[in-house]
């Protein structure tokens, strides 16, 4: 039996300074789902507006 | 994306509140949509902080798990990284801050030249409107009482604790002012699509300024306590 040549791997704890950068990555990840969201919405209500200044949509209910 | 599409759902013209609405309504001020980007800027950093700890919460529960580590650390300093994360909070609040000041002070700036202005008075529990600028020196001005429609009265259709029996007619894609106070004790006229409120106080005159950008018709409610019959 070798099992006492076996080499085991020991245990040497987290690296913080790798699991910031993960979670930070994640965090950015997250946050640009968010912005692109904003961004989308920003782009829809500028053509919504863009669209009624022109006279293409309209608002007002024309009156029978 | 569709997912996500489906996730954020889109909320079509919405210019008063929806059964098991999540946002804000839609904006028809410029100072609304101030408001609503403003909130889209600070919940980008409340999402980058929020999955930033819950993923250092998460990996520190695996990892430090009695179980795989037993024996715990006494760590006691660690000089880098508290003032790495005094610094950091820092620069993120300057740059919440600087788009909010932004907002804050165009939201004072006082308009020179209103189209009209209106004045608003609170009762228990009504509102007074008038018009004023277009009479004559003899003339009385245009005055009349705003009551909210009694749940009972309603029309299908209409939207319940909100509409009411006179709305107050403005004139869209104009400045207008609103000259707010109060008859007896406090109210406050508030209408979110406008991204407007302005509390109503008695012996005070407050004063906001509107530019409504589209024609519609928008709800509020009164926003100070003021008695049985509030909102």
């Amino acid at each position: 039996m070798a099992a006492h040549r076996i080499a085991h791997v020991a245990y040497t704890g987290p690296s913080i300074i790798k699991e910031i950068f993960y979670g930070m990555t994640l965090g950015l990840l997250a946050g640009g789902v968010w912005k692109t969201h904003h961004w989308n919405e920003q782009r829809k209500t500028k053509a919504f507006y863009d669209l009624l200044e022109k006279g293409e949509i309209s608002v007002v209910v024309a009156e029978e | 994306m569709i997912f996500l599409e489906w996730l954020f759902l889109t909320i079509a013209l919405c210019d008063a509140a929806e059964p098991w609405q999540l946002g804000f309504q839609d904006a028809a001020t410029p100072m609304m949509q101030g408001i609503i980007d403003l909130h889209h800027d600070i919940f980008f950093f409340l999402i980058l902080i929020l999955v930033f700890v819950l993923w250092m919460l998460v990996r520190a529960l695996w990892h430090f798990h009695y179980k795989k580590n037993p024996i715990p650390l006494r760590i006691v300093h660690g000089t880098t990284i508290e003032i790495i994360w005094t610094i950091f909070p820092s620069i993120i609040l300057m740059f919440i801050a600087i788009p909010s000041f932004a907002l804050l002070y165009s939201m004072d700036e006082v308009v020179v030249d209103p189209a009209i202005t209106i004045k608003a008075i609170g009762h228990q529990w009504y509102w007074t409107y008038e018009y004023s600028d277009y009479n004559s020196s003899d003339e009385q001005s245009l005055t009349f009482d705003s009551y909210m429609i009694p749940e009972d009265d309603l029309e299908l259709g209409q939207l319940r604790l909100l509409e009411v029996d006179n709305r107050v007619v403005v004139p869209a894609k104009s400045h207008l002012r609103m000259i707010v106070t109060s008859a007896d004790v406090l109210h406050s006229w508030a209408v979110p699509s406008l991204g407007v409120k302005c509390d109503a106080v008695p012996g005070r005159l407050n004063q906001t300024s509107i530019l409504v950008q589209r024609e519609g018709v928008y709800y509020g409610q009164c926003s100070e306590i003021c008695g049985t019959n509030h909102a």
